[in-house]
């Protein structure tokens, strides 16, 4: 394969340290990246004025592919999330996350392989809202048939794609009729594609609670922004936390890779954090432009660490550093 | 002791209100919709599912629905008559489903930014 652009954004808090973790790991496996790094979230405010400059944005536009550490979203008033203004931007409509068991980390289930797809733009996202009185608050939950057809399509193909078995969509079709019934609607649309592939539905709350007393049921779940925000975390929780959940934001024309955790600035310069979940964002992003053996090699090289138990972070029961497990994980590939 | 007498309904401070402006949602087959001067209101912003695609950077995929969201700001102090008044003038020639008044509450701005 020839040479690969990389838009590489470090992020603030604990994220450059996990990155030139992630990226000492990716450089290892000798795929040829080019990295180009560029500056993203609360950092460039003063510098910039945006949380999001120019020149990054130009960056990503021209690679088309970009890996990304985690950032700081301002809560309540202030300035919009750069991750959010990242994924409309590039129209990255799927959020892909995958679920599975980690085998050093002791959890109550056999087996959890759970992928989630979830609607990346439109939905209560839309940011639409206002105060339609002095004391009503008013936002505009935006379902439209094309962004609901090309999420559960996407996923459908990847499942093909992958050798997944079931998609279910989840959705509360039994209360918002038009919206949720209109996601639902496009869903069962777009499964009439894909005869080899089992599909259903289950509404959200039944979902929720069937995730936490029989996770291994499920295989593949398409969802709208919100219950896909909350339950891709709730099935992160499943299987043993942020620090081990990777996540992918896929458009027609562009993707970004990055840790579905926090920027944890009270822990930024110990070199301490996990840098798993990037790193195997780097995994999906490697599989992404066709680098299965590189990312076959870094997953059997961060399994070989966490089964042999030696070489951990705080989070999975170890006292090793981000350099000192990214250092063991480079010995295990080799 | 919680009872009926003591759970009357609360009220929010109140603020003083202004109306500053009008979000028209547009529908149009012809892409990101372009507007006369309207004198009183001025276009800001243009989205489609919430996401700016007028002024600024955009990806050729984000016009995926004919719905637009245009902000408009009053150039000068204006009535419910001026967006009455706006509001036909608009409709000469566009078809739009909804309208929604902007409101200050205070100095804070009663509605979101595009993003």
């Amino acid at each position: 394969m020839g040479k690969h652009v990389i838009t590489m954004l470090p992020g603030e808090g604990t994220g450059p340290e996990i990155c030139e973790a992630v990226r000492r790991i990716i450089d290892h496996t000798g795929v040829e990246i080019v990295w180009e790094y560029e500056e993203i979230g609360l950092d460039c405010l003063d510098k910039y004025g945006t949380l999001l400059p120019e020149k990054t944005i130009k960056s990503i536009a021209k690679n088309k592919l970009a890996i990304k550490g985690p950032t700081t979203t301002p809560i309540g008033t202030g300035h919009k999330s750069a991750n959010v203004t990242l994924r409309k931007m590039f129209d990255l409509y799927a959020n892909v996350r995958p679920a599975k068991l980690i085998p050093v980390l002791k959890r109550p289930w056999d087996k959890i392989d759970i992928l989630t797809f979830r609607e990346n733009t439109e939905d209560s996202y839309a940011a639409i809202e206002h105060m339609v009185s002095d004391e009503v608050a008013q936002c505009l939950k935006v379902i439209t048939w094309p962004g609901s057809y090309r999420i559960a399509d996407f996923a459908f193909k990847w499942a093909k794609a992958n050798g997944r078995k079931k998609i279910q969509c989840v959705h509360k079709a039994n209360i918002m009729k038009m919206t949720d019934g209109l996601f639902l609607e496009a869903f069962r649309e777009a499964a009439k594609k894909y005869p080899e592939i089992e599909y259903g539905d289950i509404i959200v709350d039944n979902c929720s609670m069937q995730l936490v007393r029989n996770p291994g049921q499920f295989d593949c779940l398409v969802l709208p922004n919100l219950y896909g925000d909350i339950l891709s975390d709730l099935c992160a929780g499943l299987v043993g936390g942020l620090g081990f959940a990777p996540g992918a934001n896929i458009g027609d024309n562009c993707a970004i890779f990055e840790a579905v955790h926090g920027s944890a600035p009270k822990y930024a310069g110990m070199k301490k954090v996990n840098p798993s979940a990037v790193l195997l964002s780097g995994v999906m992003m490697l599989r992404w432009i066709g680098e299965n053996a590189a990312a076959d090699k870094i997953e059997n090289g961060m399994n070989k660490v966490l089964a042999e138990g030696k070489t951990l972070t705080y989070d999975a029961g170890g006292t090793a550093s981000t350099d000192e497990y990214a250092d063991a994980i480079i010995k295990a590939m080799n | 002791m919680l009872t009926k007498a003591t759970t009357g309904r609360a009220k929010r401070p109140a603020k003083p209100i202004t109306l500053v402006g009008v979000d028209v949602y547009i529908i149009t087959e012809n892409g990101i919709p372009a507007f006369d001067d309207y004198g009183a209101f001025k276009i800001e912003f243009v989205s489609n599912r919430g996401t700016k695609v007028w002024p600024g950077y955009v990806s050729e995929d984000l016009m995926l629905v004919n719905w637009y969201r245009c902000r408009f700001m009053a150039t000068k102090a204006v009535t419910d008559a001026d967006v009455d008044s706006f509001l036909t003038q608009l409709s000469k020639k566009w078809k739009w489903s909804a309208a929604q008044k902007l409101w200050n509450y205070g100095d804070e701005a009663g509605f979101s930014k595009a993003y």
